[in-house]
């Protein structure tokens, strides 16, 4: 059974449908990525998984995890999920700590909230967890505040805190993207290293497809709103199937070997993401997709399954991708 | 990036014990002038109407009409008034008023307004617009028509203005606290603590209040100096202390008709307000420094 199972997952937020449709598992234990540009919905699909979406937002469909529904729960019961069995990270650690709070107290506090540990007991076990993540006593004691770290200091504090408290599911949004390519690589060491430590399920949201190559068993592939390529991380890069998928590696810098030639430019995928409230009635990617044709303005094209991984779209690349 | 390990809060905060804790905020309030300076004052204005309870130099409400208007001189330090009592002992008798009405007006103040703006910031909403519009309500009305309409019905005496003053402050306070809580309520530390898995209600007290504890501490103080010149000015209708007991905005008020012929009597009291209000000024800001982790300079 799945620790995670989302099912026909669509949010509204006024009359604009920011999610469609989405659906995914995830195993205990499991690692999934989640890719795709800007306003996308990498990070509504989290903030839904968190019961955290902004005012005004619908969300319908089931979001199964641990056997409950977690949009058919109420507020006090969602707050004893969140952070005991679910915890996140989130993308900017200059401002995920509070600055008049010690970075101790702020990792205990989920120990003594969620477990009722004695305050005493909590900083202990906050100071193992600070070391766990790579900030050792007494160099980073737990009495230091915020500012006095840097950015992949406190991201570490932002991972320990969302480990206090040994969740079933931690949710990473963009955890890297602030940071310089240093701390990037260590950081997402870490995570992989915590989660396999602690059994506990990763889902991975970035852009970056390298990022999700080197760290996930499984992806999604988002595009406004929707799910256009879901699979094994393996075989998804090897099909590549969908034009959005290939765009956007091909998009991406780490997938070059060699240094550009002079003159020559990243390629580009033209156009911008639809806007919500004015999505195409036929496939959302057709307005910018090199490979569209007149069958896909109408419709909405259904997940086709090839072998192990399904891709919405009418025609997807068949051939392998040389990668 | 400085090097945390060097940094003054590592050693405060490895031992959580409270007498380190106010060992370190001495240590470093004391190299502050103006934080030293103000907390003296302060310290001074609670000693000398702490003693006004007990001794004053002489009688502060009886008469001696042939000694009045006295300049000052060694029998009466600060001189005496039209009614030939002496303004020294009328001054440290008015620093009890004085001190009641700062701290009970900010009192009723902070302690109605702060939760009200908190309570508006975390649940949105009507509740929002129900005690905003309250706001709106109390502020409409400019503050001494009010002021004399509640005395009006309570009757008038020190109490009562300081109640009327301290509804004022309600407003004032629940503005800034809404308008504070809400930009952080945006921020991404709040979104971790509900990731976390607390309520509304906790996050306000061990997030949000935390962080706006200096802009309240330094609006406080400004209220407090606001308080005193209020409570003159009600004094001054009628609507305050009653005489004979001594205010310091009613000596101010009576010495306005003997400007010419009696200054020390305008300018003593002017004195002692305007001193006591910069002493809280500069506490408030000392305390701000102080108790802000952010600003605190290294050893």
């Amino acid at each position: 059974m799945s620790l995670l199972s989302v099912r026909d997952l669509s949010v509204k937020l006024g009359p604009a449908p920011i999610l469609e449709a989405v659906s995914f598992d995830l195993a205990a234990g499991g690692s999934l990525g989640i890719v795709g540009e800007s306003g996308c919905g990498k990070s509504m699909t989290a903030l839904a998984i968190m019961g955290l979406l902004p005012e005004g937002a619908r969300a319908s469909g089931e979001i199964v995890f641990e056997g409950e529904d977690l949009l058919a729960l109420s507020e006090a019961e969602l707050c004893r999920i969140r952070g005991r069995r679910l915890a996140m990270v989130f993308q900017e650690p200059m401002t995920a700590l509070n600055p008049v709070k010690t970075i101790g107290f702020q990792v205990a506090e989920g120990l003594r909230w969620h477990l009722g540990l004695a305050r005493g007991d909590a900083e202990a076990r906050a100071v193992k967890l600070l070391d766990r993540v790579g900030l050792p006593q007494p160099r980073f004691s737990p009495g230091l505040y915020p500012h006095q770290l840097s950015g992949g200091q406190r991201q570490r504090v932002v991972i320990a805190m969302a480990l206090a408290c040994e969740p079933a599911l931690l949710i990473a949004d963009e955890p890297t993207t602030a940071l310089d390519v240093t701390s990037q690589a260590a950081i997402l060491d870490l995570l992989a290293e915590v989660a396999e430590e602690a059994g506990l399920a990763l889902v991975l949201i970035t852009h970056d497809l390298a990022v999700v190559w080197q760290n996930t068993a499984a992806m999604l592939v988002m595009y406004a709103g929707r799910v256009v390529e879901r699979g094994a991380t393996a075989a998804v890069f090897q099909r590549m199937a969908h034009p959005y998928t290939r765009g956007l590696l091909a998009a991406s810098p780490g997938a070059l070997d060699a240094p550009l030639p002079a003159g020559r430019r990243f390629a580009t995928i033209p156009g911008t993401v639809p806007d919500p409230r004015h999505r195409p009635a036929g496939c959302v990617f057709a307005g910018r997709c090199p490979r569209v044709q007149d069958d896909c303005l109408p419709a909405q094209p259904a997940d086709f399954a090839i072998d192990g991984h399904a891709v919405a779209c009418l025609h997807p690349h068949r051939e392998e991708t040389p990668l | 990036m400085r090097d945390p390990g060097s940094n003054l809060g590592s050693d405060l905060g490895s031992d959580h014990g409270s007498r380190e804790i106010w060992r370190e905020y001495w240590l470093r309030g004391r190299r502050s002038a103006a934080f030293v300076f103000g907390l003296t004052v302060t310290l001074a204005l609670v000693a000398v109407a702490l003693l006004s309870l007990i001794w004053t130099p002489y009688p502060v409400d009886v008469m001696n009409i042939p000694a009045k208007l006295q300049p000052p001189s060694a029998a009466h330090w600060l001189g005496t008034d039209q009614f030939g009592r002496d303004v020294l002992s009328r001054l440290i008798g008015g620093a009890v008023n004085s001190l009641a009405v700062s701290l009970v007006a900010v009192g009723i103040g902070a302690g109605l307004g702060v939760p009200l703006g908190a309570l508006a910031a975390a649940r949105r909403g009507l509740v929002e617009e129900v005690v905003m519009r309250f706001n709106d309500f109390t502020f409409a009305f400019p503050a001494l028509l009010s002021a004399v309409m509640i005395t009006a019905i309570l009757g008038p005496g020190a109490i009562n203005s300081i109640i009327a003053i301290g509804i004022f402050n309600i407003p004032v306070f629940a503005r800034l606290t809404r308008g504070a809580a809400l930009s952080l309520w945006q921020r991404d530390f709040v979104m971790a603590a509900r990731v976390a898995g607390k309520g509304r209600t906790r996050i306000t007290a061990e997030h949000i209040l935390p962080n706006i504890a200096s802009l309240l501490i330094v609006q406080m103080t400004i209220q407090f100096a606001l308080a005193i010149l209020a409570e003159a000015g009600l004094s001054y209708l009628g609507l305050g202390t009653q005489p004979p007991a001594p205010s310091w905005g009613k000596m101010l008020n009576e010495a306005q008709t003997l400007m010419v012929l009696a200054p020390h009597l305008a300018i003593f009291p002017g004195v002692a307000i305007m001193v006591t209000v910069l002493g809280l000024n500069l506490l408030g800001d000392g305390l701000r420094d102080l108790l802000d982790p952010r600003l605190r300079r290294q050893r």
